[in-house]
């Protein structure tokens, strides 16, 4: 129960979406924190950049709408070493007015950013179960509440990974209490996916480590904004719970 | 599922995985017999911690979690509550929730004398023949703890219990200054690195002592035994004079299991029903039911909780004390005292403790009422550093007292239960009794109206020597089915002032010693 936990550290981290961007960020500093990383993307040369000639990176070529090559990338991870921790970074952002969007293409999207997410977390929870550890980071957006134009298939299908999320938590915080399960959003990054002007996503990837590598069961299901935590919503019931136990619990940061 | 395992014939099936089932298949499995366990829940994952929750209530998420998936339909004094029972259903029953006090009967318990009647006129087993049983049961289950000052008869086998707390040793002190007698509880956790108490929810480590850890894990080891989980029996099949087959379901699949002897260790609640579902002509009673009393006996205890402030400022829970001086007062049984281990705030006393909030002034915030989470806050915060006892009072077996047979397959459980007047009287005079030894001290009686303890029923399936009284003989096996055993709470003919569990060990202990010293063929 800590920051920088060493269990999660003396494992293995497989992040998906690792050939660019915030994914390939995440990869080199779970590497520079010392952890052995399998690097899972579809291309093999940006693989490759991204592990840079680091050995701590192995370089596990799968797409995660594919769930027969993610299977076969989760059993390459296995041999570098007990998985501890899962990133699931993939996304794809296709801006697409709704008369292009084909219930195809809207469903690739799907398949993508909340199936692939649901296959990675399913098979990391096969194994997490085996030891009752884990931790799994979920990169989120905020997408969902005011969805912009152009964006259906990826509010959707991102606003459901958060659900996703939580459905999760229900589901396994009180068997799994140290299989820790949240959400973070990275904020706009300067990346492909992303906006020019956003942030470099090293300094945001610092963040996401971070918050990665501190295991404490009270995480699961909490949200975070770059380095800060979202306060949850709080219902009449836990106002009122607030109010008459005096109690303001200060915001989680990861900076 | 192998077929191996459905279509061979067993020497021992045993139907259910708790105290009961899993210490008897261990003891048969390692004298070298061929014992199949088959479990109604799942085997589940051997590091989940799930705490056994009320709270959810979606019927296949209780059954992953190894919960009762239904609930329980209790008319009390005539009264119909629906709720969750505290009661397991999945490898190693209720006792993975259990919190492991395994703590002796008396010698009153079980035999009677002029100067303690019994009133039964005593179990069909001696004191003097069943505390071996005793014995052996405290060293498979690793319990520790410290003999209690008061008893005139041996405990061995006891290893000795972790130090206690700073807030422990205190509230030790200030009851022997009351003149009391208090002693470490005797609890069968190991204590390895990293133990967590465990008391509530499922020890991720062989470190609690239990059905599974202490039973089917060890019995499989042996190699002489295997488990069927998520699967059901749902009726005993026979002849009238033997159990020739059971028919349980899996997977939507309907299978059929044989074997020499079987075992029913499904809980004081599950056999009694599986007994009477099983009814048909050569059985039409149901089976073992010839003298009309499977179900009937129905016990649970009466749990009298209360805080007390022992001063000192250690808040931390713990489920270290436990004292016998008011186990027997003024010619009337009585029962141990016990701490409950759990903080003010937890599950199983907030329910206790939300109708005490809600009964007072604090139940009048506007929308506060009946929002479960508030008054266990309210009430954690005005217990503070208490700590919280029960008294275990013994209710006494009455046959209108009964689970009723199952209602088609469904899974609800329903049980009709009488509070006699004895019963209030002898509760009246345990609460004056509490009262009196604490004379002094700050308390608070936290239970209002009598509470039963649903996490023990007993009784259901009673043994002794007269087969118009008795389900099952001395020895564990039916009065009328020559191959047919009980190996759960369901065999106590009284519910004693102490715990269930390791009087269930004992006697199933005892029913896998008969078992072995059978013929092959059940003869
Ligand atoms: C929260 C809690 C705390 C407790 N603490 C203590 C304590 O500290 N000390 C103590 O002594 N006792 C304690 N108890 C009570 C104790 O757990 C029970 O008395 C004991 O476990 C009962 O054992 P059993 O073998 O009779 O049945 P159970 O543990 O109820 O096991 C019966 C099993 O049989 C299975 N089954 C039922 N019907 C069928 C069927 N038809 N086919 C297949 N399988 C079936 C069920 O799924 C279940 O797994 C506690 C109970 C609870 C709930």
């Amino acid at each position: 129960m800590a920051r920088d936990d060493d269990r999660v550290k003396s494992g293995v981290a497989l992040v998906t979406g690792a050939g660019r961007g915030l994914g390939r960020a995440l990869a080199r500093a779970l590497a520079s924190r010392g952890m052995r990383v399998a690097a899972v993307g579809r291309d093999a040369q940006s693989l490759a950049e991204t592990a840079n000639g680091s050995d701590r990176i192995t370089p596990v070529i799968a797409d995660v709408s594919d769930f027969d090559s993610l299977r076969h990338a989760f059993e390459e991870a296995d041999a570098l070493g007990p998985l501890t921790l899962l990133i699931n970074n993939a996304a794809l952002y296709p801006r697409c007015d709704i008369f292009d969007e084909t219930p195809e293409s809207f469903m690739q999207t799907t398949r993508v950013n909340l199936g692939g997410s649901f296959a990675a977390t399913r098979m990391a929870l096969d194994r997490m179960a085996e030891t009752g550890f884990g931790r799994i980071l979920n990169v989120a957006t905020f997408a969902d509440l005011h969805p912009l134009p152009a964006s259906a298939a990826y509010s959707v299908s991102k606003g459901a990974a958060r659900i996703l999320t939580r459905a999760l938590v229900a589901d396994l915080a009180d068997r799994f209490p140290d299989i820790v399960i949240s959400d973070w959003m990275p904020g706009m990054l300067a990346t492909r996916m992303g906006i020019p002007d956003g942030l470099a996503p090293d300094q945001s990837a610092k963040w996401g480590v971070e918050l990665a590598l501190w295991h404490d069961p009270a995480l699961s299901g909490t949200s975070f904004e770059q380095a800060i935590e979202i306060p949850p919503p709080r219902g009449l019931k836990g106002r009122i719970k607030d109010r008459l136990l005096g109690r303001r619990r200060p915001l989680r940061r990861l900076d | 599922m192998s077929r191996e395992i459905t279509q061979r014939h067993w020497d021992v099936i045993v139907i259910g995985t708790g105290i009961g089932g899993g210490t008897t298949g261990r003891a048969l499995a390692e004298a070298g017999r061929k014992v199949l366990f088959v479990e109604k829940g799942p085997a589940g994952h051997r590091s989940e911690q799930t705490p056994l929750s009320p709270g959810i209530f979606v019927p296949e998420a209780r059954s992953a979690r190894g919960f009762w998936p239904a609930e329980v339909r209790a008319r009390v004094d005539g009264r119909e509550a629906r709720f969750f029972a505290p009661l397991g259903a999945g490898l190693g029953g209720s006792s993975v929730f259990y919190a492991a006090t395994l703590e002796r009967p008396e010698p009153h318990d079980l035999d009677h004398s002029e100067a303690r009647p019994h009133p039964t006129g005593g179990w069909p087993v001696s004191w003097t023949e069943f505390a071996p049983w005793l014995d052996r049961a405290q060293a498979l289950y690793r319990v520790c703890g410290t003999p209690d000052p008061l008893s005139e008869t041996p405990c061995p086998n006891l290893a000795p219990p972790p130090p206690l707390s700073r807030g422990d040793q205190h509230l030790t002190e200030r009851l022997r200054a009351q003149g009391l007698h208090p002693y470490a509880l005797h609890s069968a956790i190991a204590h390895l690195p990293g133990c967590k108490g465990c008391l509530g929810f499922k020890c991720p480590h062989a470190c609690k002592m239990d059905g599974r850890s202490a039973g089917v894990e060890p019995a499989l080891a042996t190699g002489n035994a295997a488990l069927l989980d998520r699967c059901a029996v749902t009726r005993l099949l026979g002849d009238g004079q033997r159990i020739t087959g059971l028919e349980a379901r899996r997977a939507g699949e309907v299978l059929t299991l044989t074997a020499d002897h079987v075992v029913l260790a499904g809980g004081a609640l599950g056999s009694p029903r599986l007994c009477l579902a099983s009814a048909c002509e050569t059985f039409p009673q149901g089976v073992a039911n010839t003298s009309g009393l499977v179900g009937r006996g129905l016990m649970f205890h009466l749990n009298e909780m209360f805080a007390i402030w022992p001063g000192g400022t250690d808040p931390s829970p713990s489920k270290a004390i436990g004292l016998r001086d008011l186990y027997w007062r003024e010619g009337q049984r009585l029962g141990m005292v016990q701490a409950m281990g759990v903080a003010a705030s937890y599950g199983e006393i907030a329910w206790y403790l939300r109708g005490l909030v809600e009964n007072s002034g604090l139940g009048r915030i506007p929308g506060a009422a009946g929002l479960s989470r508030i008054p266990a806050a309210i009430a954690a915060k005005l217990l503070g550093t208490a700590k919280i006892f029960v008294g275990l009072l013994e209710d006494l077996p009455y046959d209108d007292n009964r689970v009723l047979p199952p209602e088609g397959d469904s899974d609800e459980i329903a049980i009709d239960y009488r509070i006699h007047d004895e019963l209030r009287a002898r509760r009246r005079l345990f609460r004056r009794e509490i009262a009196r030894a604490l004379r002094g001290q700050r308390k608070m009686f936290l239970t209002r109206r009598p509470e039963l303890n649903f996490g023990h029923p007993s009784g259901t399936m009673r043994f002794g020597d007269d087969p118009a009284r008795a389900v099952l003989r001395g020895d564990g096996r039916a009065h009328d089915v020559a191959n047919l055993w009980g190996a759960d709470a369901g065999f106590f003919p009284t519910s004693m002032g102490v715990n269930p569990s390791l009087g269930i060990a004992a006697q199933a202990l005892r029913v896998a010693d008969a078992i072995n010293r059978e013929g092959r063929d059940g003869a």
